[in-house]
């Protein structure tokens, strides 16, 4: 038995566990990626919960969070609805729809880049053309947050509807039927049968996307670098900033192990409500 | 595909399902608009070009002749497929012990796969960072590999135990019975009958590694061992960007997730692979 789970246990130790130790140490010197630097106890904690970067930056973290999570939710929910109803080439749409949390992040940002990074992309130019005026999506700092959790939702959306589809599926058609007879119309089936039997699963595909909205990197760092200035920095962006253009491990790592302390206890949380019910 | 309906009562008559499928039609336009412009793009002229026909793959031929994306996409592929198998070899045998386990240390090890993939990858990046730079593995695909498999270990592990749960134990016990060892019941009967399981962590792995950005991003420094993510932000340039090769550089990592994807997806896990494409 120890022999079969002795391999995982060594990586995990050297690549999840031990990190983590020297990042606690990281955390508490003033180094940089090269040298240690000196001991400065809880000073670098102190500097990031002080400074308006770090709050401004968890403020967009939450904004991103919310719209990440319940704008997917809404649009994958819709979505699951609809192709549980009997429609020619349901199938193929269920593939077709997939594709944004298919198609590698990379990708689908450099397109959202072509349709709305500049003045001529094909968006802005026809804001312009329906008398909108110049429309800076990635500009303005207010239009950037917003596309930035467009693009979150476009992105996530597919995930929502997989798991209301998988949830939807474990229904039994018949108690609608009863309903139905009962006069019970659409909505009021939806509301008080559909949402209730699937709400296990709603609610863990929501920690779910809340854990990954707080550690998504690539979706706004591509699209917008986390600018216009900070516009559009979440924490993990201003970490990454903090480190890799700033190159100054304490605050960046500060930043992180923050995040980490609150992620623990999201994901204990969430470990304690799948452990009923398996969805992994 | 004409299939005789039965007719059911409380069924929707023909003409609310093509209703339907008018909003659904519209609703998957909408949504595939980035994907299919990054298609479109591809096999189009480019500005400069002399060509006369609509669609053309001279943008592929530019770029297979006169860039070094050969270069990223054996890196790319080198690096996700070493990722895939040694993930697999280490996940099945760890996700046996945590299927068939019992006892505190079994839950604890679960608990704490869990905690770690719901982790910022930021947080492990910056210290492996260091340590790797004092090794040489840093500006190194070894070194990318070994933390691929660290990101994907945990949430592999599960998923090989949520499917060897599916597996009754009745075989296993009817072969130790006759002499058979632990190690030989689990090679020999249980990953045998595992092929999906081991088929939906594999992919899990792939994408994974296919689509990360940020470790990347951190890790790679000289062109010659760019992966097809960070290769493609090499043709950004500040003012003009040549949107023809970046297209057909994006349909080239676009496509093996696509056909992956299409072809297996009754094999995609909704919590395996939702965690593989966030985060990162």
């Amino acid at each position: 038995m120890i022999l079969l789970v002795a391999p995982a246990i060594i990586l995990v130790v050297l690549i999840n566990a031990y990190p983590l130790v020297v990042a606690a140490s990281q955390s508490i010197h003033n180094g940089t990626l090269i040298v240690t630097g000196d001991f400065v106890g809880l000073s670098n904690y102190v500097d990031v919960v002080t400074s308006p970067r770090f709050w401004s930056a968890a403020r967009f973290t939450l904004v991103f969070t919310v719209v990440g999570v319940f704008g997917s939710w809404l649009v994958g929910m819709g979505l699951a609805l609809l192709l549980r109803t009997r429609i020619p080439g349901r199938g193929l749409f269920k593939i077709l729809l997939m594709l944004p949390w298919v198609v590698p992040i990379v990708v689908s940002s450099t397109a959202w880049n072509w349709l709305v990074g500049t003045p001529d992309s094909p968006l802005p130019a026809l804001a312009a053309n329906l008398g909108f005026g110049e429309v800076h999506f990635l500009a303005d700092p207010t239009l950037a947050a917003i596309t930035v959790c467009v693009f979150k939702v476009w992105v996530s959306f597919p995930f929502m509807m997989l798991m209301t589809s998988a949830a939807l599926a474990a229904v039994d058609t018949g108690v609608y039927e009863a309903a139905g007879i009962d006069g019970a119309g659409r909505w009021q089936q939806f509301v008080h049968i559909t949402l209730p039997l699937i709400s296990r699963s709603t609610y863990i595909s929501w920690i779910l996307m809340t854990i990954f909205c707080v550690n998504d990197f690539p979706t706004i760092y591509l699209l917008t670098g986390g600018g216009p200035v900070d516009a559009t920095s979440s924490l993990v962006v201003l970490a990454y900033r903090s480190v890799f253009q700033d190159l100054l491990t304490g605050p960046g790592v500060a930043i992180a192990f923050l995040m980490t302390l609150v992620l623990v206890i999201v994901s204990t949380t969430l470990y304690r409500q799948i452990k009923k019910v398996d969805i992994a | 595909m004409t299939t005789i309906q039965v007719s059911r009562p409380r069924e929707p008559g023909t003409r609310g399902q093509w209703w339907r499928f008018a909003v659904l039609l519209l609703i998957t336009l909408v949504v595939l608009v980035p994907v299919l412009a990054t298609l479109l793009l591809a096999i189009r002229p480019s500005a400069t070009s002399t060509s006369t026909s609509a669609l053309t793959l001279e943008n592929f031929r530019y770029i297979f002749g006169n860039t070094d994306i050969m270069l990223w996409l054996g890196n790319s592929l080198g690096v996700t497929l070493a990722t895939v198998l040694v993930s697999v070899i280490v996940a099945a045998p760890a996700g046996y012990v945590l299927s068939r386990g019992r006892g505190k240390a079994v839950s604890g090890f679960s608990l704490l796969l869990f905690v770690i993939q719901s982790l910022p990858v930021i947080t492990a990046i910056i210290p492996l960072f260091v340590l790797f730079a004092r090794l040489g593995l840093a500006d190194n695909l070894i070194g990318l590999v070994i933390v691929y498999v660290g990101s994907t270990l945990s949430v592999a592990t599960w998923m090989m135990a949520a499917y060897f749960d599916s597996i009754p134990h009745a075989l296993e016990e009817a072969a130790w019975v006759d002499g058979c060892s632990v190690f030989g019941s689990f090679t020999r009967i249980v990953l045998r009958n595992s092929l999906p399981g081991i088929l939906s962590t594999a992919i899990f792995a792939f994408l994974l590694a296919w689509n990360d950005y940020l470790v990347a991003l951190v890790f790679l420094r000289s062109s010659t061992i760019f992966t097809l993510p960070i290769g493609l932000q090499t043709f950004f340039q500040q003012n003009a960007t040549d949107w023809g090769s970046v297209m057909a550089v994006s349909v080239v990592i676009m496509l093996p997730p696509a056909i992956i994807f299409a072809v297996l997806n009754k094999y995609f896990s909704v919590g395996g692979i939702g965690g593989s494409l966030a985060g990162r």
